[in-house]
């Protein structure tokens, strides 16, 4: 049965248990988040830079909307006096975790985020925010090459060892999914680099179009049961075509 | 690939089932038996029950008490809670670099000793404390220390 909420005032009809930055996205409201990337990766609720405010029964609280779910009847206010402050106070902590990256300076000003002269930006700079986005997209190619290791302040994503992984594909789609480009991939035509290991790039035998690299190929090549194709979508369409005009040529 | 006999690392493997919920308890296994876990261990394990090696670097790195590195014969932790801390744990950790040349996550060279600091151990009205291997020491001072690592070193009373 659906129910029917406000955020910032305006009606916004739901669903019980369905998530209030999904229902705000739906309804043309912005919220800012860092961490979540529905529906390619599951909510993991860890930046904090989506929170709202959520008034139930002339209560008010504090709420992290991807992965808030709203059960009964609420006003949703997401730019209250106190998420103005709390969200960022987050920020201004995110940019002092990750000194050098563009999109948290972006979202420290635009949010207008305090100055905390006090404390003293990650030494060693950076621009992760460890929200993990990386290590999950990883995890659902099956290759689970990266995790979040060690903990406390020398948190980081690594693979294992610092080693080149020997499950790593050099698909780039940790890089493709991260927020703030921590991920640095390095081509030079022939390889690709990245988590020190390099990469024989491949090309559609056809037209020469950049395909990725020839392990992520053959990695999805495997998982479909089906031999490699070194074919752009183009190509791989009008080889198809032509193999289905003539079945029976050698 | 395994540095240290691989047979002891497959009867550890052995007496757990295949899953991958027992991950943690097969690394502490290994810690236990090698005091670390040695090269390559981590690949077996992951083989055989299917959690990432990436993974289990990640478990290997976050718990204290697993240690990719070898420690020493005996360990000596050292409390730096905030009780033993004001009873003077920072002078223990002097004393011991003077006595060992030994630093807290470090090894001495004949790998006799290594050296963690940790927080309160719950046995604050003994501060400062300090444990070695599983032996509690309680309000050592200087002089209480060099007694206690003369029993660990080697051929000690406490050296088996
Ligand atoms: S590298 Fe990027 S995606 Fe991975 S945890 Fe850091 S910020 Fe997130
Ligand atoms: S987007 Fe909600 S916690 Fe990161
Ligand atoms: S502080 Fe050392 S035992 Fe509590």
């Amino acid at each position: 049965m659906s129910i029917t909420i406000t955020i910032d005032g305006k009606p916004c009809v739901c669903e019980p248990g369905e998530y209030v930055l999904e229902i705000a996205r739906r309804n043309g409201i912005f919220v800012p988040a860092l961490c979540s990337l529905k529906p390619v990766l599951t909510e993991r609720g860890c930046c904090r830079v989506c929170i709202v405010e959520l008034v139930e029964d002339a209560r008010s609280k504090v709420v992290v909307s991807c992965i808030y779910p709203v059960e009964r009847e609420c006003e949703v206010f997401t730019q209250s006096e106190k998420i103005v402050r709390e969200r960022g106070m987050i920020l201004a902590l995110l940019k002092l975790l990750a000194p050098d990256a563009t999109l948290i300076a972006q979202l420290a000003k635009a949010y207008r985020a305090p100055d905390l002269d006090r404390l003293e930006p990650n030494p060693e700079g950076g621009t992760c925010v460890l929200c993990g986005r990386c290590v999950e997209a990883c995890s659902l190619l099956g290759t689970s090459s990266l995790a979040a290791v060690n903990r406390g302040v020398s948190k980081e994503i690594a693979t294992a060892y610092h080693a080149p992984s020997a499950t790593c594909i050099g698909c780039a789609s940790c890089a493709g999914v991260c927020p703030t480009d921590a991920i640095p991939v390095v081509e030079d035509g022939a390889k690709r680099t990245i988590w020190n290991k390099d990469f024989e790039l491949a090309y559609c035998e056809v037209c020469g179009e950049l395909l990725g690299t020839v392990a992520s190929l053959e990695h999805a090549a495997t998982a479909a049961e089906v031999e490699p194709l070194f074919l752009c979508p183009v190509h791989k369409q009008k080889v198809l075509a032509q193999h289905l005009a003539h079945p029976y040529k050698p | 690939m395994i540095a240290v006999e691989p047979q002891r690392i497959q009867s550890i493997l052995e007496a757990y089932p295949p899953e991958k919920r027992f991950a943690l308890a097969i690394l502490q296994d290994i810690q236990h038996e090698f005091n670390y876990l040695p090269e390559g261990s981590l690949e077996v394990v992951s083989a055989r029950i299917g959690t990432p090696v990436a993974q289990l670097f990640a478990l290997a790195t976050f718990y204290k008490a697993l240690s990719l590195v070898p420690k020493g014969r005996h360990i000596i932790k050292v409390c730096d809670g905030t009780a033993c801390h004001m009873c003077g744990s920072s002078s223990l950790l002097v004393a011991i670099k003077q006595l060992l040349a030994l630093e807290p996550g470090g090894r001495t060279d004949d790998g006799q000793f290594s050296l963690e600091c940790v927080n309160c151990v719950g046995s604050c009205a003994l501060a400062p404390v300090m444990i070695i291997d599983d032996a509690y020491y309680a309000k050592v001072n200087t002089e209480k220390l060099a007694l206690i690592l003369d029993a660990y070193r080697p051929g000690g009373e406490h050296d088996e």
